[in-house]
């Protein structure tokens, strides 16, 4: 359960960071609990909402004192996790309009594409888009005919 | 009497039947997403035209193979198939990318075996007096049983205890997005209509663990699991004299998960937290949880496995179900005819004891399906090219967290905490505690909010919440699992001069 990413010598900046974040997200959930119209729905918010604000500034001050090693960046291609990030929130966003099946298999040759870092081969270029329709038609029919589930239909077409 | 039952167990139909619900439950909970609950809820109306016994032994094969089929995702690809494999996370995908996978598969198969076999042994031999445990429990035990799990993140956070309470206390505020299931608020959705339905426990499940295991797989191109250099079987030499070593950690485990899912509401998430968590706290020199220790997969497996025969206990005998697949095996039950109490064993035993030996058969026949489907689950795994790979997995958190509310939303906010999971992970925050606070929270709230309700009305709140012997067993067993590390390492470091 502990983090993945190792660590690194210097001031933990980011956990600084995140810290000051959660701060100002306790901050704003206990504002909201002020609108609310039953003392039942405050309590328990509010109570989570003081222990995140206390724990993240207890976090600050032992960052600050005992300047706890920082965690380490990680190697890799950030346009490529973007991307990932991307492509799959704009198909989930275009699925009511052009439906679940022509979403999934944009979606999937997209990934297939952020995903890839072999070099082509006509073989795989042929092969790899086959074999993301037929994942994504297989799941639609198991999904929409097997387990009964309606998926989204397109307003376009 | 008994071995009349046994052998109705036993008819051809019946052994074929236990033998397609596991490998059919097996598959389904393997998918992120499809939880235990669906895979029952679905196949159901298969049963109704089936003779009643038939039909329960059908419902509690695919419940079991469902449970089990959890581990494989958790342990291949770091997202539990099911809330209640969480725990065979943290040692199962360690071992996985060590070269293990299958050694981690296998140990959990034996492990959610001799899980399901206590489970259904106590099913079978003291559910009476077991239901009357879950009416000892009152909203007071239920909320300190909640932050008893809570507790485990004391034991997981090794040198950064405040980085994984500012994740639980997180993953408790996110459980109060929505509508407030107590007094009907809107909380904490900013206007928003996509939070309005709250946040979906098994959506964030998969946002927080597999979103940001996708994310760092793009990113490079190494393999996702190591791949061995020769075929290793099934491991199975490894894995008996393992479970031999752990016999005590299945046993506890597979206790806690029996009693666990008697209490209703909880459940196998619950169950497997807590049975990790003691599994941790007892842990051997040299054992380290949480970077590839087989007793951390038993643990939570045996654990989750034994729900099931525990959360039929109640179901049973009181008509209160323990487990929300216990809710459907319990409208099955009632559209086959047949009426739950503390005499339905002398009134219709005849069906109930056919479908506890079918439960026992339906375990037993998840070690063949369950080592057979998992190793090829790992081969197909560990040899996918990663540009097949990551599209499928991603597509299959997308259509798994739809399915679940059949909700758009569901799908946006699954993929945003995912993404939000990796950043906080970057900094040291792990998904874990947020997990843990999202699935307790609503458990937590509950129990507090009537708790405070009855204790303020009769003038008594300290005796509420203080004054209850179960309430203060488990008050001492938290205090325990929190201080007990503190306590060794102090004792260690006296020890340690002395050693010099």
């Amino acid at each position: 359960m502990q983090s993945d990413a190792p660590t690194t010598e210097g001031r933990d900046v980011g956990g600084l960071v995140a810290a000051i974040v959660l701060v100002l997200i306790g901050a704003i959930a206990l504002y909201d609990t002020t609108g609310y119209a039953d003392m039942d729905s405050v309590v328990f918010p509010r109570t989570v909402a003081i222990a995140l604000i206390l724990s993240s500034l207890g976090y600050i001050v032992y960052a600050i004192l005992r300047r706890p090693p920082a965690e380490a960046h990680n190697t890799g291609s950030t346009l490529r996790r973007v991307s990932l990030v991307a492509v799959m929130l704009v198909s989930v966003a275009a699925m009511p309009w052009i439906g679940f099946v022509a979403s999934g298999i944009v979606a999937f040759l997209c990934l297939i594409l952020v995903a890839m870092h072999d070099p082509w081969t006509w073989q795989k270029a042929i092969v790899y888009p086959l074999v993301g329709i037929a994942i994504v038609v297989g799941f639609f029919a198991l999904f929409r005919y097997g387990l009964l589930v309606p998926l989204p239909k397109g307003r376009l077409f | 009497m008994l071995g009349e039952h046994l052998a109705q167990a036993l008819t051809p139909l019946n052994v074929l039947l236990a033998l397609g619900g596991v490998a059919a439950g097996t598959i389904i909970g393997s998918i992120p997403g499809l939880t235990a609950t669906m895979a029952v809820a679905v196949l159901v109306p298969l049963t109704f035209t089936m003779d009643p016994a038939s039909a329960l032994i059908l419902l509690g094969a695919i419940y079991t193979g469902a449970i089990y089929g959890g581990a494989y995702s958790a342990i291949l690809l770091n997202t539990p198939g099911t809330p209640s494999a969480i725990g065979t996370t943290f040692d199962g995908y360690p071992m996985a990318k060590c070269g293990d996978g299958n050694l981690a598969v296998t140990v959990a198969c034996l492990g959610s075996v001799v899980g399901g076999l206590v489970g259904a042994f106590f099913l079978l031999t003291l559910s009476p007096p077991l239901s009357e445990v879950a009416l000892a429990f009152g909203p007071v035990e239920y909320f300190w049983l909640a932050i008893f799990g809570l507790s485990l993140i004391a034991a997981l956070s090794e040198g950064a205890l405040a980085k994984g309470l500012m994740g639980a206390s997180l993953g408790l505020l996110l459980s109060c997005v929505g509508v407030a299931e107590i007094s009907a608020d809107v909380r904490l959705t900013f206007g928003s209509q996509t939070m309005i339905g709250g946040i979906e426990v098994v959506s964030a499940l998969i946002g927080l663990y597999c979103i940001p295991v996708l994310i760092d797989l793009v990113a490079t191109p190494d393999r996702h699991l190591k791949v061995e250099s020769e075929q290793r079987g099934f491991r199975l030499s490894e894995a008996i004299p393992i479970m031999w070593r752990e016999k005590i950690n299945v046993v506890r485990s597979s206790v806690i998960g029996t009693v666990v899912g008697i209490l209703p509401g909880a459940g196998g998430s619950v169950a497997g937290l807590v049975a990790y968590a003691e599994a941790r706290r007892a842990a051997r020199q040299g054992q380290k949880y949480g970077t590839g220790e087989p007793g951390g997969v038993i643990a939570t497996e045996s654990a989750n496995n034994a729900t099931v025969g525990g959360g039929l206990i109640p179901t049973l005998v009181l008509g209160i179900p323990g487990t929300p697949p216990d809710a459907i095996i319990l409208g099955a039950l009632l559209v086959q005819g047949v009426r739950t109490g503390p005499q339905l064993f002398e009134s219709q035993g005849s069906i109930v004891y056919t479908f506890i030996y079918g439960l026992f058969l339906a375990t037993l026949l998840m070690l063949p399906v369950g080592l057979l489907v998992g190793r090829y689950a790992y081969k197909t795994v560990v040899t996918l090219p990663k540009a097949l790979l990551v599209p499928s997995v991603a597509f299959m958190t997308i259509i798994g967290s739809y399915a679940i509310r059949n909700s758009v939303s569901d799908v946006i906010i699954m993929i945003s905490l995912g993404a939000v999971g990796w950043v906080l992970a970057r900094f040291g925050i792990a998904a874990s505690p947020i997990v843990l606070g999202i699935i307790l929270g609503p458990i937590a709230e509950q129990g507090f909010v009537q708790a405070w309700t009855i204790g303020s009305a009769t003038g008594d709140l300290a005796g509420m919440f203080f004054g209850r012997p179960i309430s203060l067993a488990i008050i001492l067993f938290t205090l325990f699992t929190l201080f007990l590390p503190l306590l060794q390492a102090r004792i260690r470091a006296r020890r340690m001069p002395n050693a010099e």
